[in-house]
């Protein structure tokens, strides 16, 4: 009997199977991004269309402006709001594991409030247009995804868990103050914790179309996310309202499928290539509670 | 290392209020917010309209490039033209995605705006619940003059509690419906078309079978724009909510008897015959697919003919064949239109499309004069809807046309929301519409003016029944669009579907109805 240790084969085929689940999908949208569109208009989508054609994203080429005007802001806010936000959220979290550290278990419950209710969409509007005056501005886009309260519970449990309150006692006795203690001593054990929470901040930055449509008026401000999104429920919406509007005058223009698809896979980009960077962190694996495994 | 420490204090206690207010957004300061900053950045409103004012037009459409430009130009126009009303626009059109969510927050925070568009399918009824519109009767009566001159007779629709909230936009006052059919084809089969003078859809029936055994790969009738839907309701009904109507078919003039839409012969009839098309393969089978396109099938050569809406022409009478300008330019080819049927002026119409003024208004006197010049001034209307002349349309022969070597996404204000404010009959039309547009307009109002709903005015209260509205609702999901789209048996299922409306609260409904509606008579004395 050989020692190796051999995978189960009906985990294999699991994976596998799961793994397809998550291509075929993308292969799809990819192959009627390029597609001839008469081809679609005839036979619907197929997963090899028996015309290509990159007139989609010709299309998009010349609206070049727009689009790589919305991956920039997108881009400058996901990198800004991912370090802000990791930062913030680790101090919150490092605050909180301090045993040592008066307001702990106020903090705590109050986090906890955030995590169980919300304040609704218009407190929340409300709060960045009226109190902030961040509408219209890149801040608006950053402060509202800055701290999720799960986040912080994740790494206050990884702080706790992982780094032995001695460890902090020492480094205090020799001398460190609370930010030398932070940064010489506690980041760089934290790695894969930011890691993790760094890349569930980066996918929601990433995705967030909702506060742009919220706040951002000033069209050279939109987002990716957000211009995509625009696209499609303006069309799915001006379908619905076409006859409901009884005017002959509303006459309806509709991008076109593959250009649709062709501005999904633009979208994608970034972030496919994001995660193989922080694959290695993930091996060590996170806990919210209890006991690691 | 002291000055640290006290930095670190203050630093940490910096981000734990940053921190704080990203996390949570507490609601102890929304209530009465609203109302305490809108006090304090208020001001007086002019009483004498002298003081300058911006008005800020909200409304839907995709944000143009150079709205800004086209602003300049219009405040620019109304400062030398109107120099005593001293009023300048802002215009905030709001993507039509992000409208409901947009303008909900905007109203409920209290935002200020003046004038916005609505529709009873964009919620008017709850703006007005909400009480985010303000009363026009007033202003209407001392500063719409030119409104009144059009539009006129037909504010009872928008008028809820006996007060008016919405002004309608002058256009055609109903629409016709009937059959578009590819002329190609007629051509090809000598179809002969006088049988459609009847008025009647069943007359499709030979074209249909003609198309199917003879041309593969074409579905002769495309749906959506169920023929039941597009047909069936505005010919036979005086509706009134989701399922209450009145039969005009057959009945006489003073008949006011509320009925369940469902339960009529002529429904049974059409649904039969929808049943009878898409068992014989007339019909496509993916018609009930969300996102489908009728037109679209069309273009790509796979339809024949469609039941829908139809252009409005200068010779509207039933059974009458033209080619259909814009369904040709939709399909890609050549169409044929023939109305079946004319709408009757329709309580509906005129709630589809209207401006009102916002509660947040600070002068709402020079809101209403604003939108009065709409329906009174050509040059401001065009600046709206087409934008600066030479930079944004040329007059070719009195029609709009792009400047040479521009396209509709390149020329930087393009837009088709002209049936969103002012009077229609002043606009100018585009290159490829049929310049006298308007003047069809005319004439189809006056046929449709001439022949009023039996409860033009009507409008129906449905709060009391609300919930048994929603039970009805979720009943019909179950059967409605199978029916319409022929793909279930009505003598099997209508039955059914009247059975679970009539458990879900149907009578209730139509009673309420029944009993609003003859308070309604007794009040105008119908």
């Amino acid at each position: 009997m050989s020692t190796q240790k051999r995978t189960h084969p009906l985990i294999i085929a699991v994976l596998s199977l799961f793994s397809l689940a998550c291509l075929i999908p993308f292969w799809l949208v990819l192959m009627i991004s390029i597609a001839d569109e008469k081809e679609v208009l005839k036979h619907g989508y197929s997963f090899w269309p028996q015309k290509f054609s990159f007139v989609a994203y010709q299309f998009l080429a010349q609206d070049a402006e727009k689009i790589l005007r919305a991956y920039g802001v997108s881009i400058f806010v996901t990198v800004i709001g991912v370090v802000v936000s990791l930062f913030v959220t680790s101090a919150m979290a490092f605050s909180m594991s301090r045993k040592d550290f008066p307001l702990r278990g106020a903090l705590s419950i109050y986090i906890l409030i955030t995590m169980l209710f919300s304040g609704g969409l218009l407190p929340w509007y409300l709060v960045y247009t009226r109190f902030l005056h961040v509408q219209d501005t890149l801040l608006a886009l950053i402060i509202p995804g800055l701290i999720g309260g799960f986040n912080v519970i994740i790494m206050r449990t990884f702080f706790t868990n992982s780094i032995p309150p001695s460890l902090i006692d020492s480094a205090q006795i020799d001398g460190a103050s609370e930010y030398r203690t932070y940064f010489s001593i506690i980041l760089p054990l934290s790695l894969p914790v930011m890691a993790t929470i760094g890349l569930f901040i980066t996918v929601s930055y990433w995705n967030d179309w909702f506060t742009s449509l919220v706040f951002i008026q000033n069209e050279k401000l939109f987002s990716l996310q957000y211009l995509l999104n625009k696209t499609l429920m303006n069309a799915s919406f001006l379908q619905s309202i076409a006859n409901k509007a009884y005017s002959s005058t509303a006459q309806v223009t509709q991008p076109l499928e593959s250009i649709r698809m062709a501005m999904a896979m633009i979208a994608i980009g970034p972030l496919v290539l994001v995660f193989p960077f922080l694959q290695k962190y993930f091996v060590k694996g996170l806990t919210v509670g209890a006991v690691k495994g | 290392m002291k000055w640290l420490k006290k930095g670190s204090v203050i630093l940490s206690s910096l981000m734990l209020t940053v921190a704080m207010t990203a996390t949570g957004c507490s609601s102890s300061n929304n209530s009465g917010n609203a109302n305490s900053l809108q006090a304090s950045s208020g001001g007086d409103s002019a009483a004498g309209g002298l003081k300058p004012y911006e008005v800020v037009m909200v409304f839907p459409d995709a944000p143009q490039k150079d709205n800004e430009l086209v602003q300049n130009a219009m405040n620019d126009y109304l400062k030398k033209t109107y120099p005593d009303m001293n009023v300048t626009v802002k215009l905030n059109p709001i993507d039509w995605g992000a409208w409901s969510d947009k303008t909900n927050l905007m109203m409920a925070s209290g935002d200020k705006f003046d004038t916005i568009f609505t529709a009873d399918w964009l919620g008017f009824q709850q703006e007005v619940t909400k009480g985010a519109l303000l009363p026009l009767d007033d202003l209407l009566a001392k500063y719409g003059p030119d409104i009144e001159a059009v539009e006129k007779d037909y504010h009872d629709p928008a008028k809820r509690g006996g007060k008016l909230y919405g002004i309608h936009t002058h256009q055609e006052l109903g629409g016709a419906q009937g059959i578009y059919l590819d002329k190609a084809l007629v051509d090809k089969y000598k179809f002969d078309l006088s049988a459609f003078k009847s008025g009647k859809v069943e007359e499709l029936e030979p074209m249909l079978k003609t198309i199917k055994e003879n041309e593969p790969g074409i579905t002769p009738l495309v749906m959506p724009s169920y023929p039941l839907d597009a047909y069936y309701s505005s010919g036979t009904l005086d509706q009134i909510g989701n399922l209450a109507a009145l039969n005009v078919k057959d009945t006489a003039p003073d008949d006011f008897t509320v009925t369940n839409m469902y339960s009529t012969p002529r429904f049974m009839e059409l649904a039969k015959m929808t049943n009878k098309w898409f068992k014989a393969g007339y019909l496509n089978k993916d018609a009930l697919t969300p996102g489908l396109d009728a037109w679209k099938k069309i273009q790509a050569g796979q339809g024949f003919a469609l039941v829908g809406d139809m252009d409005i022409l200068a010779n509207m009478e039933i059974g009458s064949v033209s080619k259909s300008p814009n369904g040709s330019l939709k399909a890609g080819r050549e169409m044929l239109q023939i109305p079946l049927n004319v709408d009757r002026l329709q309580t509906g119409k005129m709630t589809a499309t209207m401006q009102a003024i916002s509660k947040t208004s600070k002068d709402p006197e020079r809101a209403m004069m604003l939108l009065n010049l709409f329906f009174k001034d050509k040059n401001l209307l065009t600046l709206f809807n087409f934008g600066i002349e030479g930079t944004h349309y040329v007059l070719k022969d009195g029609q709009i046309a792009l400047p040479d070597g521009k396209t509709n996404n390149d020329v930087g204000f393009y837009h088709d929301i002209m049936w969103q404010i002012g009077n229609q009959m002043l606009n100018y039309t585009r290159v490829g519409e049929d310049p006298n547009k308007y003047q069809n307009y005319e004439k189809f109002n006056a046929l449709v003016s001439g022949n009023p709903s039996r409860i033009f005015g009507f409008v129906f209260d449905p709060e009391p029944v609300k919930n048994e509205m929603i039970t009805i609702d979720n009943a019909n999901k179950a059967f409605v669009d199978g029916i319409k789209s022929g793909q279930l048996d009505p003598e099997e299922n209508l039955p059914k579907l009247l059975e679970k409306q009539k458990a879900a609260g149907a009578d209730k409904v139509i009673a309420e109805a029944q009993k609003q509606l003859d308070a309604w008579r007794a009040a105008n004395g119908k």
